[in-house]
């Protein structure tokens, strides 16, 4: 029986579905089942079903997960906000350990280089969110169209989002590179501008935009993977009753189309907000912070205070703030996310 | 095929072919950098450097043979008289003066990388699977903040954590070990196995297992024999994923590996060659590299879209 | 769903102890933390960002106890 019903899928969602209201509705076998449980089951049957306790099962199974968590993430964030209190240098392990009360705080706060870092990852953050929205939505709008071989053509746009982004970072130094590299050649075909005459990774002026282009190229994908299943969960009969009531396309992209996508665009900026904010791998390998500290967004300051530097303390209190802001905003992200599920 | 479908919202001929063209220009686009990394592992290094850049070129294995081996330069006289090449690489590395010193380090990085994201992806998968279970077929008490906090743990940033698992991992032994990068992985990877899973195994009616414990199984019996058979497509999409965010994290590998137990990542930028970096041999490293990310997104292209939105959006 | 019989006469919770308004009260803190740890005209707004942020997810998650 399990065999068969295995392979209908279908038939799981609808069962899924009338679970929650009543166990007896369809006149499925399982449902029957089910309802002979609730109806004719002896009393030594059912502690057996139960076994240990309901609440000691569920702990049995989720306490392993939990306690890992518990170990490797958790536990090492605490200590990193005792960490953020104290005079702390993890190259000088033995120095005597004091207590600075929220100095560390007030110094990273105050600290001109690290707002011009956070000003560095707006602008990437911005930039990098607006042109991925703009132009993952309308990709997503294009394959809702729903061409011939729009499947196939899809999965190749997927690509770059499933690559390591220290990886690619690494190689997309290789394509900026002013004399060798592909991207100044291609820019200098279109354009007419002489390809050495420029410099993506080198100077003060493009190197900000550099990263924003590998980002936007490696995680467009996402946004339209996310806007095209908000665009499929439009139903059709929305649009048929604009089309009775003669309302303009123009119109009914703004008044359906946007509005109903809207939570799952949402929900796409939200994530890669978070991601860009923490964003470390991909810049560190195409310009390491530089030139000077025109792309040094926050993870790199942080890296740089906590690694080079070896102000371990001070790097701890960063740590927090960065965690603060993260943790705000995946809040709102959860919030995002079970909207989006109701539908 | 005329337009006159059976539902007004159909989309007209003209409008799909204008959709298909730009669609498929900027998948043409987008792959660009791609194929332009493939074919540049097939370069010679001068060729890799020319100005302007070679299209048209003609194809070797050099940057395969120099990424897996170390060389030396020897003088011409030396390299005669140790005979006839034993290899492709070996004529080819003779045939810019130098012999095959070793091998190289990019072997064992790989099998690093091997290693900790396959040990890392079945434990995450079990600790997942069975909190998954848990929580969708049993009464937690505070769910929705467990799994909340379950979720923050993956959103936190690397960098942020770092710092005191470093210490932490100095003490214990555990820095630039297989088992201390597992179990940081695990640990990232719990949270994506335990939200995706959770919404798989909502999806198994629950009606099997309660028909099953009727038959004398006890909850264990029908967790193992019933629920797990029936969510093998789930546990294999999010092993999927656990491994490929596995295999392509780079900031705790850079910061807590530095040599034994380094994952391919940290150490393909650090390839270099004679005077800077050798582009072949670090394009040929990538390929390899990438090559079972493109085979695992063509396997997952129909979870690809559970998988970045922790379950949320099934389609 | 919560299918309340249509009671007229039945009291609305004041609104800073229903759980939407607030949310989305608290939403607005985090981010007006954010444009503060952002913006580049004011040291002064960027030092107490922490603060703001702090406070709206502290009350982000105080408030989605709350019933709706």
């Amino acid at each position: 029986m399990t065999a068969r019903i295995r392979n209908r899928t279908g038939q799981f969602f609808r069962m899924r579905r009338f679970k929650t209201q009543v166990k007896s509705v369809t006149d499925t076998s399982s449902t029957i089942l089910g309802e002979a449980v609730a109806r004719a089951t002896p009393a030594p049957i059912a502690s057996r079903i139960r076994g240990l306790s309901d609440r000691s099962m569920a702990w049995l199974f989720i306490t392993p997960a939990i306690a890992l968590l518990l170990a490797v993430n958790i536990f090492p964030l605490i200590w990193a906000i005792y960490l953020s209190f104290t005079n702390f240098r993890a190259n000088r392990p033995n120095a005597a350990l004091e207590s600075v009360g929220l100095s560390n705080y007030s110094r990273v706060l105050n600290d001109p280089n690290i707002w011009q870092a956070m000003q560095t990852t707006a602008h990437f953050v911005f930039w990098t969110i607006l042109l991925q929205t703009l132009i993952g939505f309308s990709l997503a709008y294009l394959i809702d169209r729903k061409f011939r071989g729009h499947a196939f053509w899809t999965t190749i746009i997927l690509v770059p989002m499933m690559l390591s982004p220290a990886v690619v970072g690494n190689f997309w130094r290789f394509l900026y590179q002013p004399q060798i590299g592909l991207f100044n050649h291609i820019v200098s075909f279109l354009t007419g501008i002489p390809p050495s005459s420029f410099e993506m990774l080198g100077s003060v002026r493009l190197s900000p935009w550099a990263i924003i282009i590998v980002d936007t190229w490696m995680w467009t994908p996402y946004v339209m993977l996310i806007c095209l299943a908000g665009l499929r969960s439009i139903p059709d009969y929305i649009y048929e009753a604009a089309e009775v009531d003669r309302a303009s396309l123009w119109r009914q992209f703004w008044s359906i189309t946007l509005p109903m996508a809207l939570p799952f665009i949402m929900l796409a900026v939200l994530f890669r907000g978070i991601e860009n904010f923490k964003m470390f791998d991909m810049v560190t390998l195409l310009t390491g912070g530089g030139p000077g500290s025109t792309t040094e967004v926050a993870s790199i300051t942080l890296k740089r205070e906590a690694f080079e530097s070896w102000r371990t303390g001070r790097a701890s209190a960063f740590a927090i703030i960065l965690f603060v802001a993260v943790f705000g905003l995946a809040n709102i992200y959860v919030k995002a996310l079970n909207k989006v599920k109701q539908r | 095929m005329s337009s006159t479908a059976h539902s007004v919202v159909e989309p007209s001929v003209t409008s799909k072919r204008v959709a298909a063209t730009i669609v498929v220009a900027y998948a043409v686009i987008t792959m660009i950098p791609l194929v332009w990394i493939v074919l540049t592992s097939f370069k010679s290094p001068p060729d890799s450097i020319s100005y302007p850049p070679k299209i048209v070129f003609q194809p070797t294995l050099e940057g395969y043979c120099n990424l897996f081996t170390t060389r030396t330069r020897q003088t011409p006289e030396y390299i005669i008289s140790l005979g006839a090449p034993t290899s492709t690489c070996d004529e080819i590395t003779r045939s810019r003066n130098m012999v095959i010193a070793g091998p190289s380090n990019y072997w064992p990085r790989f099998q690093n990388s091997l290693v900790i994201a396959f040990g890392s992806t079945f434990l995450a998968v079990s600790l997942g699977t069975l909190a998954a279970y848990g929580f969708s077929r049993f009464k937690v008490p505070l769910a929705e903040d467990l799994l909340f906090f379950i979720l923050s743990t993956r959103m936190m940033p690397p960098i942020a954590v770092a710092i005191p698992i470093y210490l932490m991992y100095r003490q214990l032994g555990l820095s630039d070990t297989a088992l201390g990068m597992i179990l940081l992985y695990t640990a990232v990877n719990v949270s994506l196995a335990v939200w995706l899973l959770k919404g798989f195994i909502d999806e198994i009616p629950r009606e099997y297992e309660e028909a099953a414990m009727i038959d004398g199984y006890t909850r264990m019996q029908a967790f193992f024999k019933v629920v797990l058979p029936q969510a093998t497509t789930g546990i294999a999409a999010t092993a999927i994923f656990c491994l490929i965010f596995a295999w392509n994290e780079y900031a705790f590998a850079v910061l807590l590996t530095s040599g034994a137990a380094q994952t391919a990542p940290p150490f393909i930028p650090t390839i270099i060659g004679e005077g800077g970096q050798d582009w072949p041999a670090v394009a040929a490293g990538t390929t390899i590299f990438v090559v079972p990310i493109l085979v695992f997104t063509i396997l997952l292209r129909k979870q690809l879209l559970r998988g970045i939105t922790f379950g949320a959006v099934r389609k | 769903m919560t299918a309340q019989p249509p009671v007229p006469s039945k009291q609305k919770r004041p609104f800073f102890l229903r759980r939407g308004p607030m949310e989305n009260i608290a939403t607005g803190l985090i981010g007006l933390g954010f444009l503060m740890l952002f913006q580049p005209f004011l040291l002064i707004f960027y030092t107490w960002s922490l603060v703001t942020l702090l406070a709206g997810t502290v009350m982000f998650i105080i408030v989605s106890k709350f019933p709706e």
